[in-house]
């Protein structure tokens, strides 16, 4: 388990459904600070919907959601508001403010919770957008960015009010092998200088593994296994073992589930 | 029979739980500590886009209600020979009904279908859950700021269907079949009251703007968040806001006058 700086994140025998279907049923995970999280998991399996469940986007049925300490459902909408400006994410889209420029979007949560002067927030804003490479399109609009553009916009925004927490939901899906590759260095390097906690939901093994400090792979509401990535490599759990390598067939049967006989069906 | 009576029962729940959180929407918008310095730039764009966009459609549509009514009522009056009548009629009609209800309804279609597209479209691309995440409540930021500019917008609408209406009756009675100018206007002067006619018109209008604005935004915000998903959201709003202004107007018809 982690050891110095403990965990910011502590998720306890947590359940949750939705819309009838059991998502999570008796999770417990810890989010160690300071470090890169790899969430990682087969299609399905909610690991976004953690993400909303540290935010509070969601309500669990039942179990504790622990933010740096703080029960995140025991809080008002007040107190969630305000415990939330500590955490930042990045959601898979974007989901940057289509009639506002780059500029615009990351100085959105500057002019929100602070007081800045113009001028300072501008100073902020050109660091930010520095840190991730887009100080050239500051006055584009999001329509107007490439899918891998718009994120680094987005994670500038993120990073705007430098939260102790950043979250990434899928950031590499959709994106070309070189803009893969950047957003790796990203997330390394805004953690490491930063000194933020992350946590990388995503299922692209290969990208995240070089980075992360400490992999959890979900499976079927639950933990399936957890470690540091070498740990991970050298799992002999066969379902791990599939899931690393992106076998075809295994524990994770090619045929879904509740396929009737063929030949019956034929 | 049992089915059916399941159904009903939980169509009736669904609709009584949309109820209670379109509420909750709106006492979470609406009760929170005003920031008019920051907030008011959001209202004024607002104002820009529900109100002033609304303004071509609502003078259009006034102007040729307003036209036909002349017409419609002149030809009638003449069978009575009490075609000096026309001023009261026009505008007594477009006042204390058609000004308030046919300004709601085109709102509710200009508008509010606009309203509920576009709070739709920042739910589906996330926009909404990214403000909640960077702390930013979307209810004060964009709900609160379009309820208002609604509410400010269509009573205004209102009183501009009806001038323009009333002068769309004149143009017809007077300058094209020609009824006499003062006995046009000294007939409205003396039947229109401002405590019976036209403060229960502003009633109506605040009352439709503030429903229909509350429909259009509830449907937005608590939408599906997917294409399909917009576009019945679009549909219920124009639905649900006609019905409920055909429906008010007559409780509220009843009750004032």
């Amino acid at each position: 388990m982690p050891k110095d700086g403990g965990s910011i994140v502590q998720i306890r025998d947590l359940s949750f459904s939705y819309s009838g279907k059991q998502i999570y049923k008796g999770l417990t995970v810890d989010f160690p600070r300071g470090k890169i999280t790899a969430v990682l998991g087969p299609s399905g399996t909610g690991k976004t919907t953690v993400l909303r469940l540290i935010g509070a986007q969601l309500r669990p049925d039942s179990g504790t959601v622990l933010f740096d300490g703080t029960d995140m459902n025991s809080l008002s909408r007040r107190q969630l508001y305000s415990v939330r400006k500590k955490m930042s994410m990045l959601f898979q889209s974007g989901a940057l403010f289509q009639d506002m420029t780059v500029y615009e979007n990351t100085a959105f949560p500057l002019q929100v919770h602070t007081k800045l002067p113009s001028e300072i927030i501008h100073d902020i804003v050109t660091m930010k957008l520095e840190s991730v490479g887009m100080r050239a399109a500051a006055d584009l609009y999001p329509a107007e960015l490439s899918g891998g553009m718009a994120r680094r916009a987005a994670l500038a925004r993120s990073i705007a009010l430098d939260p102790e927490l950043i979250m990434y939901d899928e950031p590499f899906v959709g994106q070309d092998p070189i803009t893969k590759g950047v957003l790796v260095e990203l997330i390394a390097d805004l953690n490491s200088s930063l000194g933020l906690t992350s946590i990388v939901v995503t299922h692209d093994v290969r990208e995240i593994m070089d980075v992360a400090d400490y992999v959890v792979i979900l499976a079927e509401g639950a933990v399936l296994g957890q470690g540091t990535p070498d740990e991970i490599r050298s799992s002999k759990d066969p379902r791990i073992v599939q899931f690393i390598n992106g076998d075809y067939d295994g524990p994770y049967a090619f045929h879904l589930k509740g396929s009737g006989d063929y030949l019956e069906e034929l | 029979m049992a089915d059916f009576l399941g159904f009903l029962g939980r169509y009736f729940l669904k609709r009584v739980a949309a109820l209670g959180r379109s509420f909750l929407m709106m006492v979470n918008a609406l009760c929170a500590r005003p920031d008019f310095k920051r907030h008011s730039i959001l209202l004024v764009r607002e104002i820009y886009f529900i109100g002033v966009q609304s303004v071509i459609i609502i003078i259009v549509s006034g102007l040729f209600i307003g036209m036909v009514l002349g017409l419609q009522g002149f030809n009638i009056l003449k069978d009575f020979m009490a075609t000096g009548s026309l001023g009261t009629l026009v505008a007594l009609a477009i006042i204390r009904e058609l000004g308030p209800v046919v300004a709601a309804l085109l709102y509710a279609g200009r508008a509010g279908s606009a309203l509920t597209a576009e709070i739709g479209q920042l739910k589906a691309s996330e926009q909404l859950s990214a403000m909640e995440m960077m702390a930013a409540d979307p209810l004060h930021r964009v709900i609160a700021p379009r309820f208002w500019a609604g509410v400010i917008s269509l009573p205004v609408l209102s009183l501009l269907f009806t001038l323009v209406g009333i002068y769309g009756g004149k143009f017809v009675g007077v300058d094209w079949l020609g009824l006499d100018d003062g006995i046009f206007w000294s007939a409205m002067q003396g039947s229109v009251d401002l405590l019976d006619d036209l403060v229960p018109m502003v009633v109506k209008s605040v009352v439709f703007a503030i429903v229909c604005t509350w429909i259009a935004l509830f449907n937005g915000y608590d939408c599906r968040p997917t294409s399909a998903g917009i576009s019945a959201a679009t549909t219920a709003t124009v639905v649900q806001s006609s019905l409920a202004v055909l429906g008010l107007d007559f409780v509220l018809t009843a009750l004032m006058f």
